[in-house]
């Protein structure tokens, strides 16, 4: 069963007297997440929203296996990322918010260099590539040095070289980030097109009508809780206001965490 | 295995298929230093030249017509003037301009005194000797002129009281191995430029090739494929050494080619003929050796720091404790004769160098460098790993 399960999850970081400083704490260490926990399905888009340093970008990670949860779980389609984690790795597409790809290399030797560190034979590489250039519309830049291409035809890359394998549970963190209208929106489409395959999407974003358009399903995170998780449209209507944007900014308030968002 | 080739061909790629960075780190260290030797080698050898070919102005007051006789004769040119053409003043700025370059001052009667040495009131004769330390010119006909006034004094003291007056007289034999001596001189030189070339190489790309991940975000995208920290880690540090070994090996002909013409130029006989091919393997060997290491240092510090410029100024205190032990064999020109040294890293890489080049070699140090430096390499290498699946390291620093 493709679904990913998230078990209580807590992490914590130690701060350094630096991230003290910045954090502005007395404290030795930060819960980032804390018995964090939801499921999402095959078929289904499951957006993560939250302010600025709520525990997405951890969340994210620990999914990835980038980072080990302290307590709990998460199970990827039946492999559970404390002890499995390179199986784990196989099945899930990552695509970080702070990626830049190295501009001396050009989109079609990244493919392939990723899609061979997947394991990927050479026949399903140039199949997936042919497919995936073609489909953001990379396959006439595919020859030209990343450091050559525009924003959006880097971010397609991006996008394309994390789903070299073809993984059944996509994970991506801001996807439509600093992206024009039709870049965004050709992005957007496509993980449509894979929530259609039947493919378990999760997406952190900022950008609530990207959450509004896009997810089935959204979980809220503040202060490294989940603060719900629900349909978008019950989260509304339980909140009782009209849409998402005065929904998060009353639970955000609640939290009394508006200064960091 | 197949990942950590995966690994090493892209990296290896990043560099070949740049021209640019290929020029940088493969072909300019050789060249630089073949151009900057070979230049210094020309600038010294026309200094000499040019000093040789210089006609010492000479400003005399009474001076013995023998001991003229024989500045005149030596394959330096000169120019003799008498002093009482200039006033003392005029004599004193024109030596410090540089237009004498040296005055010699001799009392009235000089020749006449000399042979009054034997009567009671006798008193040594007083020659005064003005020239400008400062100048070159000036400076190198002081000791022109004093090697012929030295002369002149002995033959004065022969013709006064003969042979006897020397209590014995010296000849030298020179039994000398000229190869070791030559080897010496390289064993003076190279340690040290082959370990900050080495360094310099692997510095070029080593931090972009690791905190560049880091700071590029690709680190995470490149750890959520399903490859072992360890063969990434290998990957990595063997690329890095074959693209760090080119730059070693072009930087090694520069020397090569260059020291001759710099060491011709200050009068010695340099010559590489001396090695055999046996010789150009084991330095290749030690280069290999050395290489490794290197790379594995700064692989770890590069995944240690968050970021390029943090990797670089990590390196540095690493690079200049690199020079320093280079140039401790700069002063002896000999390899350490205890076999715990050459367990040292980059040290015992120094040592084996100079050992190479004067012949020394013995094969217990040769067997315990390279073993050492491969314990020293799987030790970097796992420390790598480890820094690589630490997620402080990675992602929270």
């Amino acid at each position: 069963m493709n679904t990913l399960e998230v078990r209580n999850i807590k992490k914590t970081f130690k701060l350094s007297k630096k991230q003290q400083k910045i954090e502005k704490s007395n404290l030795k260490e930060k819960i980032a997440v804390n018995d964090l926990s939801f499921t999402a399905y095959p078929g289904e888009i499951f957006g993560l929203l939250g302010p600025n340093g709520a525990g997405k970008t951890t969340c994210l990670r620990a999914i990835s296996t980038l980072i080990k949860p302290d307590e709990g779980d998460i199970i990827v389609g039946g492999t559970s990322v404390k002890t499995d984690s390179l199986i784990v790795r196989g099945k899930i597409g990552f695509l970080t918010s702070e990626l830049k790809l190295e501009d001396h290399f050009t989109p079609n030797y990244l493919f392939t260099y990723f899609s061979k560190l997947h394991d990927v034979d050479i026949e399903t590489i140039q199949e997936r590539k042919i497919k995936l250039f073609k489909r953001f519309g990379i396959d006439e830049f595919m020859e030209v040095k990343v450091g050559e291409l525009s924003t959006g035809m880097k971010q397609k890359t991006s996008i394309a070289i994390s789903l070299v394998h073809d993984p059944d549970f996509i994970i991506f963190d801001e996807p439509t980030n600093g992206l024009d209208v039709l870049t965004a929106r050709s992005v957007t489409d496509y993980l449509i097109e894979l929530k259609d395959l039947g493919k378990t999407v999760i997406l952190s974003t900022h950008i609530l009508s990207v959450v509004e358009k896009l997810c089935d399903r959204v979980g809220i995170i503040i202060n490294g809780k989940m603060k719900l998780c629900d349909k978008l449209e019950n989260i509304v209507k339980d909140n009782q206001k009209d849409d998402l944007e005065d929904t998060f900014f009353k639970l955000v308030l609640e939290e009394e965490t508006v200064g960091a968002f | 295995m197949k990942n950590a080739l995966t690994v090493f061909r892209k990296e290896f790629y990043r560099v070949v298929s740049d021209k640019r960075l290929i020029f940088m780190a493969v072909f300019l260290p050789g060249l630089a230093i073949y151009v900057m030797y070979s230049f210094m080698g020309n600038a010294i050898g026309n200094e000499v030249q040019d000093i040789q070919e210089h006609t010492m102005i000479i400003y005399t007051e009474n001076a013995p017509q023998d001991l003229i006789d024989l500045i005149s004769a030596d394959d330096k040119p000169s120019e003799f003037h008498l002093t009482s053409e200039l006033s003392q003043s005029e004599i004193e700025t024109k030596v410090l301009e540089g237009e004498i370059d040296i005055v010699l001052q001799f009392p009235t009667d000089f020749e006449t005194l000399l042979t009054e040495f034997q009567e009671d009131d006798f008193e040594i004769p007083q020659i005064t000797i003005s020239y400008n330390p400062g100048e070159r010119y000036s400076e190198n006909s002081y000791w022109t002129v004093g090697y012929h006034l030295n002369q002149y004094r002995q033959a004065i003291v022969y013709e006064r009281h003969g042979d006897e007056i020397y209590a014995f007289s010296q000849t030298e034999e020179h039994i000398v191995d000229e190869d070791k001596a030559s080897g010496q001189d390289f064993a003076m030189l190279l340690p040290m430029l082959i370990i900050m070339f080495l360094f310099s190489g692997a510095m070029s790309i080593g931090p972009d090739s690791i905190a560049g991940e880091k700071e590029r975000g690709t680190i995470a995208t490149l750890l959520v494929t399903p490859i072992k920290r360890s063969e990434l880690a290998i990957g990595k540090v063997l690329s890095l050494s074959v693209i760090s070994l080119f730059s070693a090996t072009s930087s090694f002909i520069g020397i090569i080619l260059s020291l001759p013409k710099l060491m011709g130029a200050e009068g010695g006989e340099l010559s590489t003929d001396i090695y055999g091919i046996g010789d150009y393997f084991a330095i290749f060997a030690v280069l290999l050796a050395t290489v490794l290491v290197i790379v594995g240092i700064i692989s770890c510090i590069s995944a240690y720091a968050k970021n390029i410029k943090e990797a670089t100024m990590l390196i540095m205190p690493v690079y200049f404790i690199s020079i320093i032990t280079g140039v401790s064999s700069m002063f002896s020109g000999e390899a350490a004769s205890s076999t715990m040294i050459y367990l040292v890293p980059i040290y015992s890489s120094i040592n084996m160098i100079i050992s190479i080049l004067t012949f020394e070699m013995f094969p217990i140090h040769f067997l315990v460098f390279v073993l050492s430096s491969l314990v020293y390499v799987a030790l970097l290498i796992i420390l790598m790993t480890k820094l690589f699946q630490s997620e402080k390291v990675m992602f929270n620093k």
